[in-house]
């Protein structure tokens, strides 16, 4: 492993549909963002913009959505997961990389009790000890206490907050090199919130797993992340290390920051996102956000979208006038 | 705020679930007052009882102890609720958007038939009358026209809230209406309640998201385990909190509103 080898890089990604008698129905076009080892990284966007669908990629689970990468490059410490096949993607899958779904309610299997349900998962990994001590450890891990009644409960005597620890020990057993975290903590409260995301972080401390936080909350991402990737109807358009990226240099990030509701002042004035994104196989040429632009220029609408400008690894963006709004 | 303002009081209201084998009490001894075109907020987490709450301020649930008035009248009697002609001007938003609108009606048609069956009007008007509040709610008629499926959360919610608004109601009770849409159709909803606000509506705002609720309330409840622990002002609240319960969780606020709160509870 040389250094510059990345544990994921992804470049100019395309995702697409196939459909019969009509063109391919694209999801995702310019998804563009590395992951280096033990890092955190953020990805936000609206609901739509292809957050989810860039992380099934990284699984190979696109095929069962009838979805797959029609182009550019995933790279998995440096191997191309499009060449790959099954045999290959199950060394990978839930091993190397692990995957924790959108929805904690629902994730773990409800006929399964929380023991049975860590076994399946240890049973695909080599280890030493009994289940039981295995299974023991992993719940230790993510912080359940009572571990000896939880282990013979049902998921749904368990709270929002412990089924999602479940799944993130699930995740843990095999020690993957790369967490996915798919909006995890959508429809928990607070509290719940800021444990889980505490229990990330010490995650990504003591056992030095890179991880990936899927997210709309940008409050929350800015939190917890090294990096962020904000992402608008299928493209990368911007991405920086956090810091930098309270300055934000693309129009649609500007735009979230300011529909943030803790940086406001109560009552007073919301900016809001212009319009809705655009529909997926509705998009125009150009950039794809122009349309709810405030910048927007001719130049705006033709070619293709705006490629990111910048050296890869600092502060970058997807913008033709990035320039122009630096200076207002 | 003179005595003639007050719209609804509640006094000391609980509520019990009898499901047999035990007994929950979702709510004990609740009391608050709403003052027309006040904006205030309940929060709370999961289960504390703040949903049920609203519920019984809607007329929707029979509360076992204590009394809800609405312009000096008792909202219950009996086992019916809303007796004296106020029932329209209480309306409320749930918290789920894709489960609140009727999959087969476009928004058009679901905004007009509560227009219908509120102002007791003809079809084209009751549809004039659709279209304007759709419009003040940033749905054009080209979206009007869209089925929910096709229309994205924050639409979706934008519709419910169009149809609350057909009663004319002084009142407007949400539930969650955030929780369940995107940071920017958030903002975008949030606007519109402002407006809603000055023009003299009072909103009482179910939530668990303290952002929200310091943006738009003025006064706030803190809801517990079915009991109020902290209330008060909500800049009073929020800047100087009393409870520990509600220092931790404005502690677990992400980004900037929590930051300080958790130096506070650091020291």
């Amino acid at each position: 492993m040389t250094s510059d080898v990345k544990l994921l890089d992804l470049s100019n990604v395309a995702i697409g549909i196939e459909r019969r008698k009509r063109e391919t129905l694209v999801l995702v076009r310019e998804a563009n963002f590395d992951v280096n080892y033990g890092e955190m990284v953020g990805i936000v966007g609206e609901s739509g913009s292809g957050k989810t669908m860039v992380c099934r990629a990284i699984i190979g689970t696109l095929e069962r959505r009838g979805a797959s990468v029609i182009g550019g490059e995933v790279l998995f410490e440096g191997l191309d997961l499009r060449t790959i096949n099954e045999a290959k993607w199950k060394t990978l899958r839930g091993k190397v990389i692990g995957y924790v779904p959108q929805s904690a309610l629902a994730g773990p299997n409800p006929v399964l009790t929380i023991e049975k349900q860590l076994a399946e998962a240890l049973s695909q990994v080599e280890g030493t000890g009994s289940m039981k001590n295995r299974s023991k450890e992993l719940l230790d891990l993510v912080k359940i206490r009572r571990v000896d009644t939880v282990m013979k409960q049902y998921p749904y005597q368990l709270s929002g907050g412990m089924r999602q620890r479940v799944m993130i020990a699930c995740a843990l057993a095999s020690k993957p090199k790369l967490l996915i975290a798919d909006e995890p903590t959508t429809g928990l409260d607070v509290t719940v919130q800021s444990q889980i995301m505490e229990l990330l972080r010490e995650i990504r401390r003591d056992l030095g797993t890179a991880i990936i936080l899927i997210s709309h909350d940008l409050a929350l991402v800015d939190e917890v992340c090294d990096k962020i990737v904000v992402m608008h109807a299928g493209a990368t358009v911007e991405i920086g290390p956090t810091a930098s990226m309270a300055k934000p240099r693309h129009p649609y990030t500007i735009a979230l920051n300011s529909s943030r509701i803790d940086v406001a002042k109560p009552g007073g004035e919301l900016l809001t996102i212009k319009g809705n994104p655009p529909s997926v196989g509705q998009w125009n040429p150009g950039c794809r956000f122009a349309e709810r632009c405030d910048y927007k220029e001719q130049d705006c609408l033709v070619g293709d979208h705006p490629a990111l400008s910048g050296k890869k690894g600092e502060h970058q963006s997807a913008c033709l006038h990035t320039d122009k709004i630096g200076k207002i | 705020m003179s005595k003639r303002d007050i719209l609804m009081e509640v006094e000391n209201v609980s509520v019990t679930f009898d499901s047999g084998s035990s007994v929950v009490e979702a709510v004990k001894k609740c009391s608050l007052t709403v003052h027309a075109g006040e904006p205030i907020g309940i929060v709370g987490e999961s289960g504390s009882g703040k949903s049920t709450l609203a519920r019984v301020m809607a007329g929707l649930q029979t509360p076992s102890a204590g009394e809800i008035r609405f312009r000096g009248d008792n909202v219950f009697k009996g086992n019916k609720s809303f007796q004296s002609g106020n029932r329209n001007e209480v309306q409320m938003v749930f918290q789920d958007p894709y489960g609140s609108l009727n999959p087969q009606l476009n928004g058009l048609s679901a905004v007009a038939e509560a227009v219908r069956i509120h102002t007791k009007v003809g079809k084209d008007e009751a549809e004039h009358k659709a279209l304007e509040l759709l419009d003040r709610m940033g749905i054009g008629k080209l979206d009007a026209l869209k089925q929910p499926r096709q229309l994205s959360g924050g639409q979706r919610q934008r519709v419910s809230v169009a149809r609350a608004l057909s009663a004319n109601p002084t009142v407007l009770l949400a539930d969650e209406p955030t929780s369940a849409i995107d940071q920017s159709a958030q903002a975008q909803l949030l606007k519109l309640f402002l407006g809603l606000l000055n023009d003299g509506l009072a909103i009482v705002l179910v939530s668990h998201d303290l952002g929200v609720i310091r943006y738009l309330t003025k006064r706030v409840y803190v809801m517990k385990d079915g009991v109020f622990v902290e209330s008060g002002d909500t800049e009073t609240v929020f800047n100087d909190p009393q409870e520990e319960y509600t220092k931790m969780l404005l502690a677990s606020i992400p980004g900037e509103l929590g930051k300080a709160a958790r130096a506070k509870l650091k020291r």
